[in-house]
C-alpha cells in the first residue's frame, strides 16, 4: 500500500507557491504552508532557548517551596483536565485518589532523599494529578506540566495508578523536560523513555529497599489486568530481558535494531538493558551509585534536546569515572552495560 | 474511497507493537461537517498539528489512512488535533 508523505521542506513548498504552473488556489495554500510552518518553528526554537536561558539562571531563581506540594484532580471519567479539586487526598475514600497521592508524595520523597533533588523542577514545582481521566482510558502520561491517569478498561489494564514505577515514570518525564530536554522522537526520545523506566523501576526498588538481586525490573507488573495476563504478558517491559515473550511490548536489545522513526517506547530497550546490566554488574542498590551516574548525566549538563544514545552513553562513562574516581568498578559496570547492548 | 482507518498508537503502554493494537474504520460521510473539515485539514498538512504542550511525553498519537485515486494517504498526528469522533472509533485489543 503506498503512503504519501507530506514532510517538505520549507524551500521546496516556496518554490511551489511561486510555480506559475500551479493553479492559484494551490500557489496560496503552498505559501500559507510555508508561512505557518516556518512560525511553529520559530516558535518551537524560541520556547526551547527561552527554558535553556532559564535553565542557565536557574541558580539565581528563588524556590517556590522547600518541598512540593501534591494535589490530587478528578477527571470524572471526562477528559477534562485538570477535573475537580479532590480535597485532603491522603485520606480520601477514594482509593485511587489515595494512592496517587501517597505515591507522588513518595517519588518527591525519593527524588530528595536519593539526588537532592527539589521536585520536578528542582524549585518545588507543585506535583499536580489529575485521575478517572477518560472513559476506560488505557494510559497514563505526563502532559507537559501535570501527570494524567486513566482506569484501564479493566481487561487489558486495571488503573494506572497501580504502578509505583508508573507514577515515576511519569513524573521523571517531567525532571526530563526540566533537564536534559530530550525530544520524543528518535534516538533521543528512545533515551527519555529509557530515563523515565529507569527512574521508576528505581523508585519502585527504593520503595521496597530492594538491591539489584531482588528486584523484579519489570516495568507496568502492577497494572496489567485480566486478559493480558490470562495471556501470559506479566508486563510492559522488562528491563532485564527487553525482549521476553512475557512482555506485552517486547523491545529490542541491541543498539543495532533501533531503526529511524522506531516508537521511542521500544527504542529505549537497549538503553534500559544497558542500565540494567550497569546495575547487575557493579551489585547493591541501583540508585546509590549506578543511579546517581543516570541522575548527573541526565541533569548537571544543561539541555541536549536530540542527544543520540552514543553521546549520553560515552557522558555516563565520564561521569562515573568523575563521580567515583577511586571506586574504578563503577565506571567498569557502566562500560560493561553499554557495551552488552552494542555502544 | 469513503473510508477512514485509524490506529492508535504509542502511549506509556507502546500500542501499535506486536501484541497490543487499537484500531478503528469509519466513514467520512457519516462525521459532522466540522469533522470532516478537520480530516481533510489534517491530511493537507499534518505539520500543523503538533502536541497540546511541549514536553509531553505518553501520549496517544493517531495514524490516520483514506484511500485517494492517488493510493493510500497515511498521517501520523497527536491525539489532540483528533477529532474526538475518530478518537473514539477504535477499540484496544491483544494480538
Amino acid at each position: 500500500m503506498p503512503c504519501m508523505c507530506f514532510v517538505v521542506p520549507r524551500d521546496v513548498l516556496t518554490r511551489l507557491a511561486q510555480d506559475r504552473e500551479l493553479s492559484a488556489e494551490l500557489r496560496k495554500g503552498m505559501f500559507a504552508t510555508a508561512q505557518i510552518s516556518h512560525e511553529i518553528r520559530e516558535l518551537r526554537s524560541q520556547a526551547a532557548r527561552l527554558t535553556s536561558v532559564a535553565m542557565a539562571h536557574a541558580g539565581a531563581l528563588v524556590e517556590l517551596a522547600p518541598a512540593p506540594a501534591v494535589t490530587v484532580y478528578d477527571c470524572k471519567h471526562t477528559q477534562t483536565t485538570p477535573g475537580t479539586p479532590v480535597p485532603n487526598p491522603g485520606s480520601s475514600s477514594d482509593p485511587t485518589a489515595k494512592r496517587t497521592f501517597n505515591e507522588t508524595t513518595s517519588v518527591a520523597q525519593f527524588y530528595k532523599d536519593v539526588f537532592n533533588r527539589n521536585s520536578i523542577d528542582n524549585h518545588g514545582m507543585t506535583m499536580m494529578s489529575s485521575i478517572h481521566y477518560g472513559s476506560k482510558f488505557n494510559n497514563a502520561l505526563w502532559n507537559g506540566s501535570q501527570m494524567i491517569y486513566g482506569d484501564g478498561d479493566g481487561s487489558i489494564f486495571v488503573d494506572f495508578t497501580n504502578g509505583n514505577d508508573v507514577i515515576g515514570h511519569e513524573l521523571t518525564h517531567g525532571v526530563t523536560q526540566h533537564s536534559l530536554q530530550l525530544n520524543y522522537s528518535d534516538e533521543a526520545g528512545g533515551l527519555n523513555e529509557s530515563i523515565s523506566d529507569c527512574f521508576g523501576s528505581m523508585f519502585r526498588q527504593w520503595e521496597a529497599k530492594q538491591d539489584v538481586k531482588t528486584a523484579d525490573w519489570l516495568i507496568g507488573h502492577d497494572i496489567m489486568g485480566p486478559t493480558a495476563k490470562a495471556r501470559g504478558f506479566i508486563c510492559l517491559r522488562d528491563m532485564a530481558d527487553p525482549a521476553a515473550k512475557h512482555c506485552l511490548a517486547p523491545q529490542p536489545t541491541q543498539y543495532s535494531q533501533i531503526t529511524p522513526g522506531m516508537d521511542p517506547h521500544y527504542s529505549s530497550g537497549p538503553p534500559n538493558l544497558a542500565f540494567y546490566t550497569a546495575c547487575k554488574a557493579l551489585g547493591g542498590k541501583s540508585w546509590e551509585k549506578i543511579g546517581q551516574v543516570w541522575y548527573q548525566s541526565l541533569t548537571a549538563f544543561g539541555p541536549t534536546p536530540d542527544m543520540t544514545m552514543k553521546p549520553f552513553a560515552d557522558r555516563t562513562r565520564q561521569v562515573a569515572q568523575t563521580l567515583y574516581s577511586t571506586t574504578p568498578a563503577v565506571a567498569a559496570a557502566v562500560d560493561q552495560g553499554w557495551k552488552q547492548v552494542g555502544l | 474511497m469513503d473510508r477512514l482507518q485509524i490506529e492508535r498508537i504509542g502511549g506509556l503502554a507502546g500500542f501499535g507493537g506486536p501484541h497490543l493494537k487499537s484500531r478503528g474504520e469509519l466513514a467520512l460521510s457519516d462525521l459532522s461537517p466540522a469533522d470532516r473539515q478537520a480530516v481533510e485539514d489534517l491530511f493537507s498538512d499534518p505539520r500543523k498539528a503538533v502536541p497540546a504542550h511541549p514536553g509531553e511525553a505518553d501520549a496517544f498519537r493517531y495514524r490516520i489512512t483514506r484511500q485517494t485515486a492517488a493510493g493510500a494517504q497515511t498521517i501520523e498526528v497527536p491525539g489532540n488535533a483528533v477529532p474526538a469522533a475518530l478518537r473514539d472509533s477504535v477499540r484496544d485489543v491483544l494480538e
